[in-house]
């Protein structure tokens, strides 16, 4: 057993057993652990200016809204259509964009695929450093380049898909069974053709329903893309917010609720097929 | 050709019309997705802006960046981020242990499952930023919003991947300890809990990496953290000190990552 | 018609792999290799098809010239050469019959290649050599819904459909349990009885070795120590191979990789 610092402020219990046999058990460390955990939480009660009691006290304002959301203003529905169709038309080819691209970035950053240490490094750290940046904060830094609207929201998606299928790819990637490459060579299929025949078949289906699954995510994020105006359906809610039409912001709510719903079934139903 | 290869032959799954008709669909899925998106090229003025958050970066504003006096630079900034998250997911997990339970259709009935499933996606669906302007009204602006926003947003996720954890859990052990004459509440605590334990605490240290990443962008509409003083900074123009903030959040976020990846392999391989 | 002359074989860390080896292997042979773990047997077997390469001497494969072989021309070299191995090597992730197609992909042209189209010559010549090995009706059954003896056999019906000359086998039972690897095994021998198809199995199953096998081959640290018919196998040979008596394998110790 390796002594570590905790061990020897911790002193572990030795029992002897009758053959004359030393065990050592270590000091549990969850009290510890727990001891670490309370003081960082109340630490940051501290920062955060938490205070329990302001929930009871306040807490029925939370509710004030949501009860103001219903009855939805079902009048508002026509509103909502146009906005909606830009953030699905936003994920959409966000998505598309950043899955297609991923490919080569996941396949420059396997290092069975591409043998050069230094190239697969820096893949793998660009596609790190880009999936730190939040959707939101990429969306704003784009209407800042490419202008208010659709094009800056999906570029910002189209970022992030990139970064997340990249990964999941390249991880993917490094862990296939190379047998199968070995006996298309052995068989005098080309290098290309063996990674047509031995690869490509076994990580498809992952890459398919990674994209369903990033896209299914991206629907999510296109909805408040809007309120740095990037366009879609959440320059509506930030708009109705702004002038408390809450029964509207219900309505906005009500709708994605349901168009989200309606396409994560669409793509559970074909990521069952994939696997 | 034998009379059994022909059959086997004609046996052949026909998927030609099956990936055609999605070839289709995905093509004027395409088609219509660029009809939506006016594609604006870079213009004379955001391409001075790329340069200028470009320069920003390479020349943050290290007064700034390096400033731990409490409150105005980046560090206590990326503390107050930090926090908001901590106390998000801490908050979150609590909650989505009762709610797990009852979502787990190995505990409660089917019925009381698929409720309690509506109601979470029902949660999960509203967006943050709605839920921090309403939080906002209960405890006016501040890091306090972020962290009760942090605290529900989290629960869906948390409580879902809670649920697999006790979907899977390991009935050798339970089984092993009823032919020992284990009585329930000696399962429970000694069978259950134990394998429980770990794995929640793994999905929460997993989930406390992605409020980090929302954290920052709760800033947004005033319920703390870095997200605001990110906005100030581009809508002034002060590339200097976006860049700053942008380096201060990425080697967080990173450096967070990394340390989560390393707890949970530990907390998974003991 | 195989020819090993004073072949010797190191590998860049140092480690000797062959040391002059000579040996002659007629056309429709079935040789057995064995020998302990790491004593060589995966090397000679794959500087044959040039997987590996050969430091020294001349290795000669029905009159071509291993050794001097160039990209292109390997790889129409080995068309003639079939491979099997102890981890099936398959893509477990699709059909069989894909498996078995995936042997005539050299011969397609670019856009077949490209988009995995086969003609219907070359799907009836799979499904022959699926038939040939007993599993015709698995045909579109997914890879990974087989068990291990089904997959080997997908393995020998891909090997099959490339029509070679020659089958080397890496220790093709050994992931096997004892009743499937005679199965795999009896399969071996059909083929090399009805196609004259040379076949060089390496295998640690002594028993399996000597009732299968026409000719043994015994290595030792690289070094060929008995070459000769498999009834002249004597418990003498056998020490001889494997050192002393501890060090006869046992029927569940795999054999590492050579490398």
């Amino acid at each position: 057993m390796r002594e570590t610092v905790y061990d020897k402020i911790f002193k572990p219990k030795t029992y002897t057993l009758s053959n004359g046999k030393e065990v050592k058990q270590r000091a549990s460390r969850a009290p510890f652990i727990l001891l670490i955990v309370l003081f960082v939480t109340v630490v940051s009660g501290e920062v955060t200016g938490v205070d329990l009691s302001m929930l009871r006290t306040r807490g029925h304002q939370f509710i004030v809204i949501l009860t103001a959301m219903f009855p939805p203003n079902f009048n508002f529905m026509n509103n909502v259509w146009g906005p909606l169709f830009d953030t699905i038309q936003m994920s959409l080819l966000g998505s598309i964009a950043g899955a297609l691209l991923a490919i080569p970035f996941a396949l420059l950053s396997s290092s069975n695929i591409i043998r050069n240490r230094l190239l697969n490094g820096f893949f793998k750290l660009f596609l790190s450093i880009l999936r730190t940046l939040p959707t939101l904060i990429s969306a704003l830094i784009a209407t800042f380049i490419f202008g208010l609207g659709t094009m800056a929201g999906t570029v910002a998606i189209f970022l992030f898909t990139l970064s997340y299928i990249g990964k999941l790819m390249y991880e993917h990637i490094e862990n296939v069974d190379m047998g199968a490459f070995e006996a298309h060579e052995s068989m005098g299929l080309s290098k290309v053709e063996a990674f047509r025949y031995a690869i490509v078949p076994d990580v498809l289906p992952t890459y398919l329903s990674v994209s369903l699954y990033a896209f299914e995510g991206n629907i999510r994020f296109a909805a408040i893309l809007g309120y740095v105006g990037a366009g879609g359906v959440g320059l509506l809610l930030d708009e109705r917010l702004g002038w408390r039409d809450y029964p509207s912001v219900g309505m906005v709510l009500l709708i994605l609720m349901l168009v989200v719903f309606v396409i994560e079934r669409i793509s559970e139903y074909f990521r069952m097929k994939l696997t | 050709m034998n009379k059994a290869v022909a059959q086997q032959l004609e046996k052949a799954p026909n998927r030609k019309v099956y990936l055609s008709t999605i070839a289709i669909i995905l093509t004027a899925l395409i088609i219509w997705s660029f009809m939506g998106v006016n594609i604006t090229g870079f213009d004379q003025r955001g391409t001075q802006i790329a340069t200028n958050i470009f320069s920003g970066l390479f020349s943050p504003d290290l007064e700034f960046l390096f400033d731990f006096t409490s409150g105005g630079g980046v560090p206590g900034l990326l503390f107050e981020t930090i926090a908001i998250a901590f106390l998000g997911t801490v908050f979150g997990s609590f909650l989505a242990i009762p709610i797990s339970f009852l979502m787990s259709p190995s505990i409660v009935s089917r019925p009381v499952a698929f409720v309690t499933r509506l109601v979470v996606i029902f949660i999960r669906t509203i967006p943050s930023l709605v839920y921090g302007l309403m939080f906002i009204r209960v405890t006016g602006p501040g890091p306090y919003a972020g962290v009760l926003t942090m605290s529900l947003t989290s629960i869906g996720m948390i409580s879902r991947l809670y649920v697999d954890v006790i979907e899977n859990l390991d009935r050798g052990v339970l089984e092993a300890m009823t032919s020992m004459g284990c009585t329930t509440y000696q399962k429970v605590r000694y069978g259950i809990l134990p394998q429980l334990f770990s794995s929640f605490l793994s999905v929460t240290i997993y989930r406390y990496d992605m409020n980090l990443r929302d954290a920052t962008i709760l800033g947004l509409v005033g319920a703390g953290g870095i997200g605001a003083p990110l906005i100030f900074a581009m809508r002034s123009y002060r590339w200097s000190e976006v860049g700053s903030i942008l380096i201060g959040l990425v080697v967080l976020i990173l450096a967070v990552e990394i340390f989560s990846n390393k707890l949970r392999e530990r907390l998974v391989n003991g | 018609m195989i020819e090993f002359k004073d072949v010797n074989k190191t590998y860049p860390n140092g480690v000797t792999a062959l040391k002059n080896v000579n040996l002659t292997i007629d056309q429709g042979e079935f040789v057995a290799i064995i020998g302990l773990s790491g004593a060589g047997k995966s090397t000679l077997i794959r500087c044959i098809n040039r997987m590996h390469e050969i430091n020294e001497g001349t290795l000669t494969v029905n009159d071509v010239n291993v050794g001097k072989l160039s990209g292109k021309q390997i790889r129409s070299f080995r068309r003639k050469i079939g491979m099997i191995f102890q981890s099936f090597n398959l893509v477990t992730r699709t059909s069989v019959i894909n498996n078995v197609l995936i042997s005539s992909v050299p011969e397609l042209s670019w856009w077949r290649k490209l988009v995995g189209l086969f003609p219907k010559e070359k799907k009836v010549e799979a499904l022959e050599a699926l038939d040939k090995v007993g599993i015709l009706d698995k045909a579109y059954n997914r890879v990974d819904q087989l068990s291990g003896g089904q997959q080997q056999r997908v393995a020998l019906a891909r090997t099959i459909a490339q029509n070679p000359d020659i089958i080397l086998a890496d220790e093709p039972v050994a992931s096997l349990d004892p009743v499937t690897a005679k199965v795999v095994m009896d399969d071996f021998k059909r083929i090399n009885q009805e196609t004259n198809m040379s076949i060089l199995i390496n295998i640690h199953h002594v028993e399996l070795a000597l009732e299968y096998a026409d000719r043994v081959i015994g290595i030792r640290q690289g070094e060929v120590v008995y070459d000769g018919k498999s009834e002249d196998v004597s418990q003498d040979v056998l020490d001889q191979i494997y050192g002393s008596i501890d060090n006869v394998p046992k029927m569940d110790d795999p054999e590492e990789a050579e490398v």
